[in-house]
Parts: C-alpha cells; sequence; structure tokens
C-alpha cells in the first residue's frame, strides 16, 4: 500500500517538476521526486538502492541544478530607484519598466533579481557580469561599453536654477555631461536635492523624471527650469557580451510596441 | 531438414526439463549469510559488491576516476572565468551549511565504515559527503572553497585513493584476504574517491567558460 502510494506520488511530482514555468520550482520538483523514488526502493527493500538514491538524486543533482540557476536561471537588474519607472513599495518592486521586466522574465523563463546601486556603478557591474540588464531611469553616456535597448519612454535633461551657485548632478548620470570638469556629484540622487534644498548648490542638471518627482514631492520650491538637452530616452542596457539576452529583449519589446502594450502601460504610469 | 531442426529442438527443451528437475549433479551452494559472513560482511549488498563482484567494482572506480581525468583535460584548454566577489546571500545558506557540514560529514563516514553491515557502502557515503561539499560551494561560492581545499593536494589524494584501492583489491582477489577491515577500507576509499570526484566535476563545470 506504502509502496503504491508513493509510487502515485513519485508520478504527481514528476509532472510537478515538469509542469512549472519557473525553473527553481522545476529544480525542487525533481528533488522531491527523487526523495519519494527513494521510499519507494525502501518499501521494496532495497536500503541500499534508496541511500545512494536520496544522496545522489535528491542532494547532488539539486544542488548542481541550483549551482547553475544561479548563473543563468535568473537576470539580475542593476536599477537606481526612478519613481514612476522602478521604485520599491514595500518589499515589492513596481513601476512601468518593472512590468516590462516581469513579462521579459516570464517570456525567457529566468528570474529578474534587482540590485539596488548607485548609477555611478552601472557600467562596472555590467562589464563584470554581476549584472545582466541595467534599468531604473537609464540615460546612457559616452564611453559606456553597453548594448542598448530600443528607447522606451522619451525626455530630455533640464537644467534647474535655484539660486547662485554651482551646479550639480547625480554621480555617473548623464546630467554630469553638462556640469564643468570637476562639478560636485553626488551618489545618491536625494543627497543631490537635500544639498539643493540646503542651498549649497545653485542649481542641478537632471532628467525630467527626476525633476517631476522632486516637484511632486516638494523638494525643490521656486526653480528656473530649461531644457539642456533634448530627444533623449530611457532604455534598457544589457551587459556587454550577452548579446543573446539582447536580442531576445529587443525582440520582446518589439513585440510589446506592435501589440499596443506598451503604449498602454506608458498611458498608465506617466498620463 | 526440418525433421532435424525439430529433433534438435526437442532435444534441447528435454535437456532443459531434465536440468530443472534436478537429474544432473549441482555443486551445493552454500546459504547467503555463510557467504557473507565468509567476506566478514553481515550485510549481502557488501559481501557481493567487495566480496564475490570485486572485479566489477575496481573496474566502475576505474571508469569513474578516468571520467574525473577526461573532464580534466577537457576543459583545461578553456578560459576560466574571473573570480567574482561573492554575493552576499541570504545568511539562511550560510547557517545552515554551518550547521549542517558536521553531522554530513560524520553521517558520510559512518554510512562509509557501516556499510558492511548495513544499508550503506563507498558510493553513497561519498555522494553524501560531495553534497556536503556543494552546500559549503553554495554558501561560500565556489572559487574560495577551491582555494580552501588545495587543488593539487586534492588529486594526489584521489590518486592515492585509487592505487590504495587497487591493492586492496589485490589482497582480497590474489591473496584471498577476507576480513572486515578490508571491508571498511576499501568503502572509506570508494567514498573518498567519488567525494573528491564530485567536487572536481563541479569546480570544473562551473569555473569553466567557452565552446568544447
Amino acid at each position: 500500500m506504502a509502496t503504491v502510494l508513493l509510487c502515485a506520488l513519485t508520478l504527481a511530482l514528476a509532472v510537478f517538476a515538469l509542469t512549472r514555468r519557473r525553473l527553481l520550482w522545476g529544480v525542487i520538483g525533481v528533488g522531491a521526486h527523487s526523495l519519494a523514488l527513494a521510499g519507494v526502493y525502501l518499501f521494496l527493500a532495497a536500503p541500499d538502492v534508496a541511500l545512494t538514491e536520496a544522496a545522489v538524486g535528491f542532494a547532488l543533482v539539486t544542488f548542481i541544478y541550483l549551482l547553475a540557476l544561479r548563473r543563468t536561471g535568473r537576470l539580475v537588474v542593476a536599477a537606481t530607484e526612478v519613481y514612476p519607472l522602478l521604485y520599491q513599495e514595500g518589499d515589492a518592486v513596481a513601476g512601468l519598466e518593472w512590468e516590462i521586466l516581469e513579462r521579459f522574465g516570464r517570456w525567457l523563463h529566468r528570474d529578474i533579481e534587482v540590485l539596488w546601486v548607485a548609477r555611478a556603478d552601472i557600467p562596472r557591474l555590467l562589464a563584470a557580469g554581476e549584472a545582466d540588464l541595467a534599468a531604473g531611469g537609464f540615460l546612457p553616456r559616452e564611453g559606456e561599453r553597453v548594448l542598448l535597448s530600443r528607447p522606451l519612454v522619451p525626455t530630455r535633461m533640464i537644467a534647474v536654477r535655484t539660486g547662485p551657485g554651482p551646479c550639480g548632478a547625480v554621480a555617473g548620470d548623464r546630467g554630469q555631461d553638462h556640469l564643468p570638469p570637476g562639478g560636485p556629484t553626488y551618489e545618491d540622487p536625494e543627497e543631490l536635492a537635500s544639498a539643493l534644498a540646503r542651498g549649497e548648490l545653485g542649481g542641478a542638471v537632471v532628467d525630467l523624471l527626476r525633476l517631476r518627482e522632486w516637484q511632486l514631492r516638494d523638494r525643490v520650491g521656486e526653480a528656473e527650469t530649461a531644457a539642456v538637452e533634448e530627444d533623449l530616452a530611457f532604455r534598457f542596457a544589457v551587459a556587454p557580451g550577452e548579446e543573446e539576452v539582447h536580442q531576445a529583449l529587443e525582440g520582446f519589446l518589439g513585440e510589446l510596441e506592435a501589440s499596443g502594450d506598451l503604449a498602454r502601460v506608458r498611458e498608465r504610469y506617466l498620463g | 531438414m526440418r525433421w532435424l531442426a525439430g529433433a534438435a529442438v526437442v532435444a534441447l527443451v528435454g535437456l532443459l526439463a531434465l536440468g530443472t528437475w534436478g537429474l544432473f549433479p549441482r555443486p551445493p551452494v552454500p546459504s547467503w549469510e555463510e557467504a557473507t559472513a565468509a567476506f566478514g560482511a553481515r550485510n549481502a549488498v557488501a559481501a557481493i559488491v567487495l566480496g564475490a563482484r570485486l572485479w566489477d567494482t575496481l573496474l566502475e572506480v576505474l571508469v569513474y576516476a578516468m571520467a574525473l581525468v577526461g573532464v580534466r583535460m577537457v576543459l583545461r584548454p578553456l578560459s576560466r572565468v574571473q573570480p567574482v566577489p561573492p554575493v552576499s546571500e541570504t545568511p539562511l545558506l550560510t547557517r545552515a551549511a554551518d550547521i549542517l557540514l558536521g553531522p554530513i560529514v560524520v553521517f558520510a563516514i559512518y554510512i562509509a565504515s557501516s556499510g558492511h553491515l548495513g544499508p550503506g557502502g563507498g558510493f553513497p557515503a561519498g555522494a553524501i559527503l560531495g553534497s556536503g561539499l556543494l552546500l559549503l560551494a553554495l554558501a561560500k561560492g565556489a572559487e574560495r572553497l577551491a582555494q580552501e581545499l588545495h587543488e593539487p593536494s586534492l588529486e594526489r589524494v584521489e590518486y592515492g585513493a585509487i592505487a590504495a584501492l587497487l591493492a586492496l583489491g589485490g589482497l582480497i582477489l590474489v591473496l584471498s584476504w577476507r576480513g572486515s577491515w578490508l571491508l571498511v577500507g576499501a568503502n572509506v576509499l570508494i567514498g573518498l574517491e567519488v567525494a573528491i570526484g564530485a567536487w572536481v566535476v563541479l569546480h570544473h563545470f562551473a569555473s569553466s567558460r567557452g565552446e568544447v
């Protein structure tokens, strides 16, 4: 009786493992299947075989799959937080780019993991292979070796003037290109906003969305704004050497654009 | 011709029938308990694997060792990935590795050294020890573990284990030595070989990049 039940469980777990779309669940299903199979052997009076099956099938093979999954089973996205493109909502991640990334991950059968980093660290992380994608209002700069996706959201760079004093920017951001050499930069956009609010800076060069976020949260008061660079667009960046991911992303975004979903998502988040 | 074939078939069937009715003399077969005890074991599987079918086992171990040499030689020309700094994992994995490693190693040694008395033996023991090493690799990163394990001396231990196993096999097969300690020794050596092999294959597969 126990043998028949365990055999049925083995079959059920095999079906479970085969039908999961998430690779991690598939691996867990295969491991549990091996364990149930070891139980079958045990009840068929073959404890030696059961022991080997449990050690190899459940432990060794599962660990090897997990190690492989860690490298290939997920896409690591290095990102900065920009409302409403990509931001944290409690423990969850939300935003326009997140919706696209989530669908892209499902499409590729890979899990998306977001690594919150400073903008200046993104090229290094992509080049070292520690991240596969960059997102979060990514604007490319001169000399960055990355593969760019098609444009997602059009934007422009804005110079904000609040008073006399030097102009600042986020370190590594495109705004830094518009500062005189050695101009003040800040790792964190929040620090830039605080410096601006304290009057340490007379202005800042940021993109349209960042400025809108500051205005929504009342971080900048009276300010003159002037566009310094037009016709830009936020894109995803893919690590150099990840041509396959880049091609897949381009194909996926192309489909999204053709079906009108991209425009709908843009409409929903940005109006 | 047809008659001849028919007669041959009838004769063969007749011979088989006579054989099954016990008309041919047969040497007495000792009971399995006696045969097992003669090899110094209580587990019949161990007596077969390390006694009556020892040639099979030795050649299996040699095939395993050859597979490892193959992995080393084929993957050697490939480029090694730069050791990336360890990704910060959840503490769950590192803590679990800390707590579980000791019991895993003890259990592997127990399985290897008691394989002639009950279920167990060198192969499952090696697989268990190998999975312990994999758990460490998951927690610490494969490259760091490779540095701590010191690959060249690991290789020497591996080939030493094979040589010792062949010598032990010679004692059992050629000189007909019998005893529990021979089985314990053989199981421990097989376990060592399998565990090191599991680690070597994992490490080469994890760190080599390129086209074969």
